[in-house]
């Protein structure tokens, strides 16, 4: 009984407005920052924060601090920054209406890359609800196939359960974004707080238990086992799973102790040290080439937290063609079968189940001689090394993120928009740890990069964050460069004009002879320096001479407080490596400065470890 | 393929729409959709019909599988199981010979007529969805008013059972 006792909350029991139970949540569920915009139906949650704060008056580390952008979408790209850069869940706040259909864009994206957020909305009091009320918008059916859930709160005394209920639902399973939506009567009403309890979705926390305890058979073990054996040329292939599920370390022992190269998915990357011997860096439409080419003479291929999207394989059939065996570990049932099919597939935690994978095989004394499949990869990684015009008058976008690499080491975290700079960002730079990669991978949400830096640094104050952006991504929530200054943040934006969007003109260049329709923006006037330095960025310069980059990279990376470095770029580089859309790795296209391979089908090919040519 | 499948939903706000709307939003189809209370107040039981190929199927049940709401899914077409459908229709029978001839068919089908008025007979018919179908057919030139249909429901044979 005294132990019962001792769990009690000690605002068991105490009478409060259901706002002040919304924050009392935040609080025990370890929330430091909200993220959000006030407005009408939100204001009595707004008004517990400030209550609470000051409470706390004396004790600055126990307030929760209420980061206001310019934009409510803004909002929702920081606390996606700061779950991304943190691994705890982010939480953001807006009113209902226009505030609430603000956020539809980060929600979805959050659901897209599996990130665990809370967006509290406010919403019209219950009364008022469907009379097409002032600020009104049917939230539970526009985020609904939007979010991994809504709950909409009607009955107060289960206003603290809901809440406590979607933190838990937003970080279990396969993480996601999770939307409450709480009438204005509901944040008003006065009641009883427990402290305690959750809402019985039954059917969701059987199949997570099952997930929880879900244990590789020992059969399953000595399958997969029997299939390396077979094997002379593994390969890992690992996803954004790796980096929500904490399971970085695990893959790292997986690769080292059975000596199996690694190849990462945009979302990936940072799973296992770039700059390692096993990292073969990214796959896909605009992977490394040595990595594609490193998948399509894989005859195992091995994914771990990864789901065979279109911009990895765009075509099932064509993709890892030599592969006799494909081994798939998921925590979502759902991946498992949807693209490819597989010969041996596991649901559960990815970390669990290398970990099993590795104890099974130091069991079985498991040993394999991959002497030739190293051999023939390390060629692979030498003659199809990234490379650019190094030569060119004009400045490479490539260099600039090569030389910006060599200043943070792989350790900075970096967030991106949308289009090449956010490939060439993926590319060229390192990353030793993960969870220092931020981009917007699924949804391709351009905007993404400043707002989703903001809300890293608030998670990582010690860490340099770099928000790598381009002239059109940039533009969409420029707002919250003046967030970046009124909270004296030390990011860093790095801006590669092109004078428009990149990526269309490449595939306008490629697929629609060159005319470029609503890509160019050449006659654009907005002079992106002027703009940072009337949002008080104390350091703010443009470099339009290659002679000049690397002394203002270095300048740039060294500033302390918010920095703003506008690069003038080639406008017509391209994003190389590419594989065209619908198409094989075999096809493609790696620019002039990387070489190609030449292509054989596949019933012609020899052994890929014998040659690294005639491919 | 034509599948069955029965789903068992927390009673809760929107549950109905979020599984609807996974239909429209991955692009599977419904056939039909019932939906009620079940013994236990805070369930409610959807039965819904669909069609796909074996990978569509698999990947309904497990998208399904994904949503809060759901507590249970069962594919009943995967093992013996008995489906109805209950229909309700109304013709118009002006002669004596009509009422004569559709009262017949009604009792071949073991459909009860439930309302007369001045020549107009509503016909209640429960059975497999394509028994009403045939009866439909049969009923030939008479003239149709309206027709309402539940949609299916289906049970499984012997000791399979879909519960908590």
């Amino acid at each position: 009984m005294t132990k019962q006792k001792a769990n009690k909350h000690p605002l068991a029991g105490k009478t409060m407005r259901g706002a002040d139970m919304i924050v009392q949540v935040l609080a025990d569920e370890g929330v430091d920052t909200v993220f959000g915009y006030s407005g009408g139906a939100i204001l009595p949650t707004y008004d517990a924060i400030f209550s609470y704060n000051q409470q706390k008056d004396d004790k600055d580390e126990e307030q929760i601090k209420l980061i206001v952008p310019a934009n409510e979408q803004g909002a929702g790209f920081m606390a996606a920054g700061y779950a991304r850069a943190s691994g705890k869940v982010g939480v953001f706040m807006v009113t209902s209406g226009p505030g609430a259909t603000n956020c539809v864009t980060p929600i979805r994206d959050c659901m897209a890359d599996s990130i665990p957020v809370v967006l509290i909305t406010g919403q019209v009091a219950t009364g008022a609800m469907g009379t097409d009320a002032f600020q009104e918008a049917p939230i539970v059916n526009i985020m609904g196939p939007c979010a991994k859930h809504v709950f909409l709160v009607t009955k107060p005394e289960q206003l603290e359960d809901t809440l406590r209920t979607a933190f838990e639902v937003a970080r279990s399973g396969r993480p996601g974004p999770v939307v409450v939506d709480v009438p204005k009567d509901m944040q008003n009403w006065i009641g009883d707080f427990k402290g305690e309890g959750l809402l019985p979705i039954r059917g969701y926390r059987q199949r997570l238990e099952s997930l929880r305890s879900a244990k590789l058979s020992e059969r399953k073990c000595r399958q997969f086992f029997e299939m390396l054996e077979q094997s002379s040329r593994p390969l890992i292939y690992a996803g954004g799973g790796i980096i929500s599920g904490e399971a970085s370390e695990d893959l790292r022992q997986f690769a080292k102790t059975f000596n199996i190269p690694v190849v990462n998915t945009l979302m990936g990357l940072g799973a296992v040290d770039t700059t390692s011997e096993h990292s073969f860096h990214m796959l896909g439409m605009h992977g490394a080439a040595y990595a594609n080419y490193a998948v399509e003479d894989c005859d195992f291929l091995i994914a771990v937290g990864a789901r065979f999207d279109d911009r990895v394989a765009a075509k099932a059939d064509l993709f890892a063609p030599l592969a006799e065996h494909v081994a798939h570990i998921d925590i979502d049932a759902a991946e498992i079968g949807k693209v490819k099919r597989v010969d041996w597939a596991h649901v559960g935690e990815a970390g669990r189940s290398l970990r099993q994978l590795v104890e099974y095989g130091k069991s079985i004394e498991f040993a394999n001689d991959l002497g030739p499949w190293w051999k023939h990869l390390r060629a692979l990684k030498e003659k199809y090394a990234m490379n650019y015009d190094r030569e060119s008058e004009l400045i490479q976008p490539y260099a600039v993120i090569e030389e910006l690499n060599k200043l943070t080491e792989g350790r900075a975290i970096i967030s991106t928009g949308v289009g090449q700079h956010q490939m060439w960002a993926a590319q060229y730079f390192d990353f030793k740890e993960p969870r220092l990669w931020l981009t917007s991978g699924s949804m391709g949400t351009m905007g993404f990069g400043l707002p989703a830096a903001i809300g890293a640094q608030f998670a990582c104050p010690d860490k340099i964050v770099i928000d790598v952006d381009g002239d059109g991504s940039i533009r969409m929530n420029l707002g919250e460069l003046e967030t970046v200054t009124t909270y004296d943040l030390p990011v860093k934006v790095l801006l590669l004009n092109n004078l428009g969007d990149g990526m269309v003109r490449q595939w306008q260049r490629l697929f629609y002879e060159d005319r470029f329709s609503g890509s160019d923006k050449s006659l654009h006037r907005k002079d992106f320096i002027k703009a940072a330095e009337s949002d008080g960025f104390g350091y703010a310069v443009r470099v339009t001479e290659k002679s000049q980059l690397l002394q203002a990279l270095k300048e740039f990376v060294e500033f302390e407080g918010p920095a703003f470095l506008e690069v003038m770029i080639d406008a017509d580089a391209g994003v190389y490596p590419m594989v065209g859309p619908g198409m094989g790795y075999r096809q493609m296209v790696t620019g002039d400065h990387i070489p190609t391979r030449e292509h054989i089908e596949d019933d012609k090919r020899p052994n890929p470890i014998e040659t690294t040519d005639a491919f | 393929m034509r599948h069955i499948i029965s789903i068992l939903v927390e009673n809760e706000f929107g549950a109905l729409s979020r599984i609807a709307g996974l239909f429209t939003a991955r692009g599977y189809n419904i056939e039909s959709l019932t939906v009620a209370p079940t013994d236990d107040a805070t369930l409610s039981r959807i039965t819904l019909v669909t069609t796909g190929n074996d990978q569509i199927i698999e990947q309904i049940i497990k998208q399904l599988n994904k949503l809060l709401d759901v507590v249970k899914v069962m594919d009943m077409t995967e093992g013996p199981h008995i489906e109805r459908e209950m229909m309700l229709v109304k013709v118009l029978v002006a002669s004596y010979e009509a009422r004569e001839e559709v009262k017949r068919l009604a009792d071949i089908f073991r459909g009860r007529v439930i309302d007369v008025a001045d020549k107009i007979f509503t016909i209640e018919l429960t059975g497999t969805s394509e028994k009403l179908d045939a009866f439909i057919s049969a009923l030939g030139q008479t003239p149709i008013m309206e027709v309402v249909r539940s949609g299916v429901i289906g049970i499984a044979r012997g000791e399979r059972h879909l519960r908590i």
